[in-house]
């Protein structure tokens, strides 16, 4: 049986990888893969930790996060298509509306 | 029924009039209250009725409660005949009744812990005298105003503002006491304020305005402070007198600190107690010499905290009633319409200081020192205000430095301890001296607004009546027999030569030769004024070639007051007998004794002062009436014959130098500006530019705005709205965090 820390490494890896990608990546599209990448990793501590206590909570969990991440997916989508369609571009740095 | 009985039986009771005494200040407030809010739509004809009326009406109300003050009972025999008017004395015991008055009190106005004010409205012969003096003559201005201010465009306002000036003048006699009395105070002072600058169009008319609302503020500050001196001194008193200081002013102890928490400390009744207690009669605690033990005034003598507040009262009634150092507002406040200048500034409100002591000379007379200042100022302001009227060219001008001048001759009175006397001239002033001020309005009326004597002229023959009645007054503030000026101010040169200050016995002596001296100046300025203005050829530079009489509203006045001035020289005429010596005494003594008496008692008990009630003599009169002939007969050798004193004629030379001096007001006001006016100004323009502009306006008002806008601009800068910057920036904090939990867990 593998032990826990190679899974949570990975996790962490995971995790800055997609954390690396939110913030340097321009394209909105590859930000919001970047995104899952995250959520990903915190699905996979989850059931890294499930495993090791054996109940199901964590898988549970896992199951909550994989749901709000597509209903959320599919919110960024939308939002990100709009956006292409009133300005022609999907690169983060070209919506700057916080400004204001 | 006898004349006599006729006038001791009041058509109305006392008892019924009492409570109605509010009526007298209620008709002319809400005259005011009328014509300023209505008067524009009212038109001119109700607006003058609407004033008259209300005026008339206080007059009757007055008239009848003076009658009332000297109410008999039904009894017609001699023996049975009781006084009903009176009302008892909370203060005193139980027989102690105050005789020849009406009083109401109508309740709490305001309260602190135990210091209480009452609206108490009081009627005694005093009062009585200057509730006929303030609403006679002044329904007679009001009656001669509708004529005068006929073509004004603000002749709504200018009623409301007269009416108003009326309540408040009756506001301060009526008043109990020394609160409800400042009320009326400064009334009358607002009301001056608005009239003086009533054509508030022309800056210098307004400006003369702001210089006496601001003179006088000057004094009602000292006597604000000499009220709460007053109120301290009470309550010292209370905690340090004994059985037999109470018994000295016949009162006790508890019914004395009970009537005080009825009608708190500054009633005159009490007041008149708390002086006949610190009277020295050897067994009782409380003299003038005691120091008080606790409180504010701790170590102070009784008698030194008396003598202070009344000289800040000095000062109050200073700024009132135009003497020195605050005289300088009332020869400017002539810039107002000339029958204000008559009401306000002859007849009533600048009288308010000698009533005020008049009310308070039981306190005065404990103070030989405040006397002797009151007396010597008066007689300063006297002679200052005479030789300035030498040579002052405006006919109102004269007449303003002149009532100055008779304001001085009343303190002098005052301060000497003859206070019917000067009250008697308060009287005779306001009638002659109106007349003299309505007279000159006449003259202005009808000569196109000319005031300058010298291009007046003439007039004798052109306006009969005015002339008339000028004259009349001239020669009775002169003080030609049998005038009443002569009278009133004979009496009160008589008693100041006759009475003694004690430890200021030189006091008297020296005074009574200034009077004389200004009983000539006086003499000297009327006569050249007359003269100027009524007799000789027209002179050539007159404005219109022939004058024009007023109408009868402006005569009639002037017809009744020039009657007046000669009638109430029956009040100098020894015609009574003094109830306790049987000698006799002039009416007016007589009549105001119920009144004074408790100031003699005092300052018999106190022998602060020696009081001298002998009459004057017939070598008395005669050497008066040739000083004041004298000067006048000086005055008109030397304008018929010598200089007529027409523009462009030229006058000898040795009277050049002092003339411009005296034409100059001898500078005072250049004086002032010099010492008092300039270095206030300075340091308030110190204060604006270093304090004002450069501490709060700089660095606390625009300092903060500054600071608040640098500090955003600076952090513009990070507000990119880059979505991944601010997510950077999240990372980033988080990374501290896990390392420094990382740290923690460490160690």
């Amino acid at each position: 049986m593998v032990p826990i820390t190679y899974y949570l490494l990975l996790a962490a890896a995971l995790f800055c990888m997609g954390m690396f990608g939110v913030l340097v990546r321009r394209n909105a599209l590859v930000v919001f893969m970047c995104v899952e990448l995250m959520l990903n990793a915190a699905n996979l501590t989850f059931l890294a930790f499930a495993r090791m206590h054996g109940d199901n909570t964590g898988h549970v969990s896992a199951f909550f996060v994989i749901a709000v991440a597509a209903a959320e997916a599919a919110i960024g989508l939308a939002i990100v298509i709009a956006v292409f369609r009133s300005r022609g571009s999907v690169l983060v740095e070209d919506i700057r509306t916080m400004k204001h | 029924m006898n004349l006599a009985e006729f006038f001791q039986v009041a058509p109305v009771p006392p008892e019924l009039l009492a409570p109605s005494l509010w009526l007298i200040i209620a008709l002319p407030l809400l005259g005011a209250f009328i014509c300023g809010v209505f008067g524009r739509m009212l038109g001119r004809a109700n607006v003058h009725l609407i004033a008259c009326s209300a005026v008339a009406g206080a007059f009757v109300l007055s008239v009848l409660a003076f009658w009332a003050t000297s109410h008999t009972g039904p009894g017609t025999a001699e023996g049975t005949r009781r006084l009903l008017a009176f009302y008892r004395n909370p203060f005193g015991i139980e027989a102690d009744f105050v005789r020849y008055a009406l009083a109401y009190d109508y309740g709490t106005w305001f309260a602190a812990g135990d210091f209480r004010v009452n609206f108490g409205l009081a009627v005694d012969h005093l009062s009585g005298i200057l509730l006929l003096v303030i609403t006679g003559v002044g329904f007679l201005i009001h009656l001669y105003s509708t004529s005068y201010m006929e073509h004004d465009d603000g002749y709504w306002r200018y009623f409301a503002y007269l009416n108003l000036f009326v309540a408040a003048m009756l506001t301060l006699v009526l008043a109990d006491n020394l609160v409800l009395l400042f009320v009326g105070w400064e009334g009358v002072g607002m009301a001056s304020y608005l009239l003086i600058g009533f054509w508030y169009t022309d800056p210098a008319k307004a400006w003369a305005g702001r210089k006496a609302f601001v003179t006088n503020r000057i004094g009602d500050f000292a006597f604000l402070i000499g009220t709460f001196l007053l109120v301290l001194l009470v309550s010292a008193f209370t905690r340090q007198a004994n059985s037999a200081d109470y018994a000295n002013a016949g009162s006790s102890g508890p019914r004395y600190t009970s009537s005080l928490q009825e009608k708190g400390p500054l009633t005159f009744k009490g007041l008149e107690k708390l002086a006949e207690g610190m009277v020295d009669t050897g067994t009782d605690k409380v003299d003038l010499t005691t120091p008080i033990e606790a409180g504010p005034l701790e170590g102070y003598t009784f008698g030194g905290v008396m003598t202070a507040a009344m000289l800040l009262f000095l000062l109050g009634a200073a700024g009132k009633s135009a003497q020195l150092p605050l005289y300088v507002w009332l020869p400017d406040a002539m810039a107002g319409p000339t029958p204000v200048s008559a009401l306000i500034h002859a007849a009533t409100m600048v009288t308010a200081g000698v009533y005020l002591f008049s009310r308070m000379a039981s306190l005065l007379v404990l103070s030989p020192t405040a006397m002797a200042t009151v007396a010597i100022i008066g007689a300063l302001t006297s002679l200052l205000a005479a030789l300035i009227a030498f040579a002052q060219d405006d006919i109102k001008k004269v007449l303003a430095y002149s009532t100055v001048s008779q304001l001085g001759i009343m303190f002098m009175g005052v301060g000497m301890g003859i206070f019917w006397a000067a009250v008697l001239h308060l009287v005779t002033h306001a009638f002659f001296k109106a007349c003299l001020f309505l007279g000159a309005g006449s003259v202005m009326h009808g000569n196109g607004d000319e005031t300058d004597i010298k291009k007046l002229g003439g007039l004798r023959h052109e306006m009969k009546w005015t002339w008339g009645t000028f004259l009349v007054a001239t020669l009775a503030i002169t003080g030609i027999i049998p005038l009443s000026g002569f009278f009133s101010k004979d009496a009160i040169f008589h008693g100041v030569h006759h009475n003694h200050l004690h430890g200021l016995e030189w006091v008297s002596g020296a005074l009574y030769y200034v009077g004389l001296l200004i009983a000539a100046c006086t003499a000297f300025y009327m006569t050249r004024l007359y003269l100027l203005t009524f007799e000789g050829p027209r002179s050539k530079e007159a404005r219109v070639a022939h004058a024009h009489e007023s109408a009868w509203q402006m005569t009639l006045p002037l017809v009744v007051l020039a009657v007046l001035s000669v009638l109430s020289l029956v009040y100098a005429l020894p015609l009574m007998r003094s109830s306790g010596s049987g000698q006799p005494q002039p009416v007016f003594e007589n009549f105001l004794s119920p009144v004074f008496g408790a100031m003699s008692r005092i300052a018999n008990a106190a022998k602060t002062a020696e009081l001298d009630t002998s009459v004057p003599s017939i070598v008395d009169y005669v050497k008066a009436w040739v000083v004041a002939l004298s000067g006048g007969v000086g005055a008109a050798f030397l304008y018929l014959r010598f200089f007529p004193a027409r523009v462009g004629q030229p006058v000898p030379a040795f009277a050049r130098a002092v003339r411009r001096t005296a034409q100059n007001k001898f500078y005072v006001d250049e004086l002032y500006e010099l010492v008092i006016i300039r270095p206030v100004k300075f340091m308030s323009f110190i204060l604006f530019r270093v304090v004002d502009a450069l501490l709060i306006d700089t660095v606390a008002v625009r300092g903060t705005a500054w600071v608040t806008a640098r500090v955003g601009s600076a952090l513009r800068y990070v507000q990119t709205g880059d979505a991944q910057a601010y997510a950077a920036v999240m990372a980033i904090a988080l990374l501290g965090g896990v390392a420094y939990a990382l740290i923690q867990v460490m160690q």
